[in-house]
């Protein structure tokens, strides 16, 4: 069987690298791509759009052609972090500074199972690293929660588009790298 | 799956092409830069001169264990006394980035030194994925600079070759393990670069890196004891880190105001992210006990770090 090519778009983040790896172990075949790389030489299947330091209210230029990718992408893209607030916004949502910043354990709940949170339990610490966050995503779905987090994963309602707030990628993530194979098996 | 025979064989192909001549590396004895140093042997030889550098901020015993265990795996090694230098340019030095730039600094240094001496073109490092990351650069904000990577000065005179840098710890011991490397080396708890400099939190003067080189050795000694026995899983890194803040304490009868150690253990598979270590109430109190009577001196407290990473990171500074 072929490698699944699912890239990472490096938005700046500290576990940019982490997602590199976690797909590699998942057997696919990917790299990290500056996300100033033109849409045209990317010839991925999905896409996954790193975090990063940039604050989403007033660096958004930071994220280069991560606009590009939302509207002319082909195939699915999950956002984390800042890449999922960059999401929201983009499709006419709110983020900026979060009611509470949150690092390090958080405690999720996965309010839709959807195809993201298949096969996992109810419950379940995450990793979290950070200072933003969605205040309102219109067009999509929420999946989950924390408890100072109302919005930590959400699906849009018609394209294969995926958001996450907490980083699934990051070893101390429970059921991270399963989250990371049901992204990918949008594509089965 | 990461495929630790296909990566040793892929790299001693590359490495042989890119290495035309002599090569310097510096060694610590950890498992980075004795793993890079071994797959660099086997491409180049006796071509590759490991410079073991005694910093002064180096734990116990740990030079004279380092340049047998080379000598043993069979390592082509000099050892370099500069721990006067490294004390002297530090002289106060507060601010965490300058230490470790100029310690950067001091290594390239003394690396140059002998690379001149022995004609050699390049320098190889052990540097290792988090290295580079957390270093920043474009985008990403600097965390900290790695030693081997943002506190190289901008003026080298080599070409850097870095034959780890796109895996992680966990992948290099597995690499280690592959080549051969004992148990205690590829096993062997992760130590940063700038060395115990990075565990005193003020000027690292030479009497304060005296102190935290014992506190470092009490807090390995009792949590390699309890590892061993089971009583605990081993933990990702585990050390001392001296205060320059101090305390009130009493000492048989008398006033003691004396300065305060941290202890931190954190469990982790990359460096990436840590919890801190869960680690019961009679090995900590043992550990307190040790430090507190052995350096009575110097600390009157001890104190345990329950910070997971993020926030914190593992190393202080």
């Amino acid at each position: 069987m072929n490698k699944k090519k699912v890239y990472v778009v490096d938005n700046g983040g500290q576990w940019t690298h982490r997602i590199w790896r976690v797909l590699r172990e998942l057997n696919c075949d990917s790299k990290i791509l500056p996300n100033t790389t033109p849409l045209k030489e990317i010839d991925a299947q999905a896409l996954v759009l790193s975090g990063g330091a940039a604050r989403i209210e007033w660096e958004s230029v930071k994220l280069g052609n991560c606009i590009e990718y939302l509207d002319h992408f082909s195939g699915p893209i999950m956002g984390v972090c800042l890449g999922m607030q960059f999401m929201a916004i983009h499709f006419g949502g709110k983020a900026g500074p979060a009611q509470v910043a949150e690092y390090g354990i958080a405690h999720l709940e996965v309010l839709e199972e959807d195809l993201l949170f298949k096969g996992l339990p109810k419950h379940f610490n995450v990793w979290q690293s950070h200072n933003d966050e969605v205040k309102e995503a219109p067009g999509f779905e929420v999946l989950a929660r924390s408890e100072r987090c109302p919005i930590q994963a959400m699906k849009h309602k018609t394209r294969p588009l995926y958001g996450v707030q907490f980083h699934p990628e990051v070893n101390n993530t429970e059921h991270g790298e399963k989250i990371y194979a049901n992204f990918l098996s949008t594509l089965d | 799956m990461f495929d630790s025979s296909t990566f040793i064989k892929d790299s001693i192909t590359q490495l042989k092409d890119k290495i035309k001549g002599k090569a310097v590396m510096g060694v610590s004895g950890g498992v980075d830069s004795t793993t890079a140093a071994m797959i660099v042997n086997k491409s180049i030889g006796d071509n590759l001169y490991c410079i073991l550098v005694d910093t002064g901020y180096l734990r116990k015993d740990e030079v004279e264990n380092n340049i047998a265990m080379f000598k043993k795996i069979g390592l082509n090694v000099v050892a370099v006394d500069a721990r006067e230098r490294f004390y002297k340019k530090l002289q106060n030095v507060i601010e965490p980035e300058e230490k470790r730039k100029i310690i950067g600094e001091l290594f390239i240094r003394v690396f140059e030194e002998i690379a001149v001496e022995k004609k050699a073109k390049y320098f190889v490092q052990g540097t290792i994925a988090p290295d580079w990351i957390e270093s920043g650069g474009g985008l990403r904000d600097t965390i900290k600079s790695h030693h081997n990577v943002g506190g190289l000065p901008k003026d080298i005179n080599f070409e850097i070759v870095e034959p780890l840098r796109d895996i992680y710890k966990d992948e290099v011991r597995e690499v280690g393990k592959k080549l051969g490397l004992p148990k205690e080396i590829h096993q062997k708890q992760p130590f940063p670069g700038p060395g115990l400099a990075v565990r005193i939190v003020g000027e690292a003067t030479r009497e304060r890196a005296e102190i935290v080189r014992e506190a470092c050795y009490i807090v390995e000694t009792e949590i390699d004891q309890a590892v061993k026995v089971g009583k605990i899983e081993k933990p990702w890194q585990y050390f001392a880190v001296l205060l320059p803040v101090k305390a009130v304490g009493v000492h048989g009868d008398v006033r003691a105001y004396k300065n305060i150690i941290v202890v931190r253990s954190v469990s982790s598979i990359d460096g990436m992210s840590a919890a801190y270590s869960k680690l019961p109430d009679h090995l900590l109190e043992s550990i307190s006990v040790h430090i507190t009577n052995k350096l009575k001196d110097h600390i009157a407290r001890v104190v345990y770090d329950v910070t997971n990473k993020p926030p914190g990171t593992i190393e202080y500074e």
